[in-house]
């Protein structure tokens, strides 16, 4: 994860949902759902998280929060104030396998992430467009008028995305309640 | 449940609407011939499917001058209109095939909770009813004894978001109902975060109501309620409650020191489950992370073997463990035999939470969601979202609105006031 980071080599969007998938598979063989992501800011990856939910055993540390979390820690340790991190974050793109959820989405939006491009869609829980549309505009209340919400792009290499979760669901997840329905994935 | 001092609303998972005043959608229909009934059934079901209209039946029979007649639902007028056009080409040829004439009628949009509702859908186009399968604990009512027990989580959450000083704050408290016992207690971190990870917990019921005071409150300014039983929170006080003003923190000065992280995302529910989620750690620890050098387990054995256990003895085991009884000799629980998540617990929140936190909810597998105060901007358990209604998510809690009454708000501020000048 660390090289990734370090690398920092300009790339176009295909190879950063590449090293998006590469954080899933990570994430795939730890046992885990198999959501990876990266964050760029001018073409360099600044960040990147995949799930972790088993591990923490806590159900919010998805992807994003992960790669959010990293990321400002690192600004603040580089003595980044509130204003500034708010303009950086601003300018940062985030590539993500999958289409992410009401928590992640909301979070995205309260952080202003310029762009968010993802995989495959989350029709169980996807704020932006599945279920919910928390990246638009017209979805911020009127009193946060200005707050602009986070462009969105769906379906680069969703495919790929999928056959990650295929794989994980066939083997079934170890840290599911017994019994349980079958899973349904996107 | 009524109180004088203070009531428990449950928020359904869809807005309440009066039975006769039911929100519908427009539907294209038409007299079919009964002999070609079932045939366009299962037709239409291919090419016109009702996928969020489940409840509404396709065929209505009626009578019209003393002669049973078959309509039938084609599909929903599009977004175009009700101009015939603006049907779907598969379905317009069906309609010429079959000679149909549609006309637009309307069906209603949410599937009746209630049996008076379902009569009055009926009045419109037939819609079948299932009364709730399964009824989560309080949707019908509490007792005196669980109301009382759930005022006193409350007041001890409010009083929690009321200690950062003069600024509120959201405050999250996360109880379990079956050992009536409270497993964390959070407030919102956004300004200073010190990686402790713990959190506080185990503070017994008898410690909150041993603050919970019925005397009369005099001179308490800050916390008068006004007529919609909501603090009277002067803005410029209520600026840090994050779940109120998720938007605002860039604008912010939030470190208070160089040694605290600060943190625009730690509202107070999303740092109650972490605390949570690092005390499940803590008391059921996993082979793994006790012995570094320990192998990961093999899929395929781990799920043979966790299969094998009913979930009804997790249950017990559960109860067991946390009622005191020291974890097994060998210190380890099985993955099967460990909670899993926040299942089966409630969590009371001063004011209702924003989206991130409330799908964080979900997530974590809360049962039932106590929050005092309506989120006007960003509420999403009933004032702008209602996740508790949106049935494509794998998880349901039942979320409840505490009002407090003068009397009530009055004895949380006069707590507060005495701890205080302690």
């Amino acid at each position: 994860m660390m090289d990734l980071v370090e690398s920092g080599v300009p790339l176009d969007s295909d190879a950063f949902m590449e090293l998006a998938i590469q954080e899933a598979k990570g994430a795939l063989d730890r046992l885990e759902v198999p959501v990876g992501c990266v964050i760029v800011e001018n073409k360099k990856v600044i960040a990147s998280g995949s799930n972790r939910t088993n591990e923490t055993r806590n159900a919010t540390r998805h992807a994003e929060m992960e790669a959010i979390d990293g990321l400002l820690q690192q600004w603040q340790r580089d003595g980044l104030s509130e204003s500034e991190v708010a303009k950086r974050i601003s300018e940062c793109v985030l590539y993500v396998t999958c289409e992410p959820c009401i928590m992640c989405a909301s979070a995205l939006s309260y952080l202003g992430l310029k762009e968010v491009y993802y995989g495959c869609r989350n029709e169980k829980f996807g704020g932006c467009g599945s279920v919910l549309s928390l990246h638009a505009t017209s979805c911020t209340p009127s009193n946060n008028a200005g707050i602009a919400g986070f462009k969105c792009f769906g379906g680069l290499r969703a495919s790929e995305a999928v056959s990650l979760f295929q794989i994980f669901y066939e083997r079934g997840n170890p840290n599911a309640p017994r019994p349980h329905r079958a899973v349904v994935h996107p | 449940m009524v109180n004088n001092s203070w009531e428990i609303i449950h928020i359904p998972g869809k807005p309440p609407f009066s039975p006769t005043q039911q929100p519908t959608v427009d539907v294209f229909a038409s007299i079919v011939d009964p002999k070609h009934a079932n045939t366009l059934i299962r037709k239409l079901n291919k090419i016109a499917p009702f996928e969020n209209l489940r409840h509404v039946k396709r065929v209505r029979k009626s009578c019209s001058n003393g002669k049973a007649e078959l309509s039938m639902i084609l599909c929903l007028t599009g977004e175009d209109g009700t101009e015939l056009g603006s049907m779907p080409m598969d379905l317009l040829e069906l309609t010429n095939c079959y000679q149909l004439s549609p006309f637009v009628t309307q069906v209603c949009k949410y599937a009746a909770t209630t049996k008076e509702e379902w009569e009055e859908q009926c009045k419109l186009w037939p819609t079948s009813f299932h009364p709730p399968t399964y009824n989560i604990e309080g949707i019908t009512g509490f007792s005196e004894e669980n109301s009382t027990r759930i005022f006193n989580y409350m007041n001890f959450a409010l009083k929690l978001a009321k200690s950062a000083g003069d600024q509120f704050v959201n405050a999250a408290v996360i109880v379990d109902p079956s050992l009536n016992k409270i497993i964390t207690s959070a407030c919102d971190e956004i300004s200073s975060w010190n990686m402790h990870l713990d959190g506080h917990e185990s503070h017994s019921l008898d410690v909150v109501e041993a603050t919970t005071s019925h005397d009369d409150a005099n001179g308490c300014a800050l916390l008068k309620s006004n007529l919609n039983g909501s603090f009277n929170v002067p803005k410029s006080s209520s600026s840090r409650i994050s779940c109120l003003n998720p938007w605002q923190w860039s604008h912010q000065h939030l470190s208070s020191s160089s040694s605290c992280f600060w943190h625009p995302l730690r509202h107070a529910a999303m740092v109650a489950i972490e605390y949570a989620a690092a005390r499940d750690r803590r008391l059921f620890p996993t082979m793994e992370e006790s012995d570094e050098k320990y192998v990961p387990l093999d899929p395929n054995v781990t799920s043979a073997s966790a299969v094998g256990l009913p979930a009804k003895r997790q249950k017990t085991k559960l109860a067991n463990v946390k009622n005191g009884d020291d974890i097994s000799a060998d210190g380890f629980l099985s993955k099967s035999e460990r909670p899993y998540l926040c299942t089966g617990c409630d969590i009371y929140l001063a004011w209702e939470p924003c989206a991130m936190c409330a799908m964080a909810l979900v997530h974590q597998r809360i049962k039932r969601i106590f929050y005092a105060f309506p989120n006007p901007h960003t509420g999403a358990l009933g004032t702008v979202y209602r996740l508790q209604g949106e049935k494509s998510l794998n998880h349901h809690y039942a979320v409840f609105q505490v009002i407090l009454h003068n009397e009530a708000l009055a004895s949380v501020e006069e707590s507060i006031t005495v701890e205080k000048g302690e």
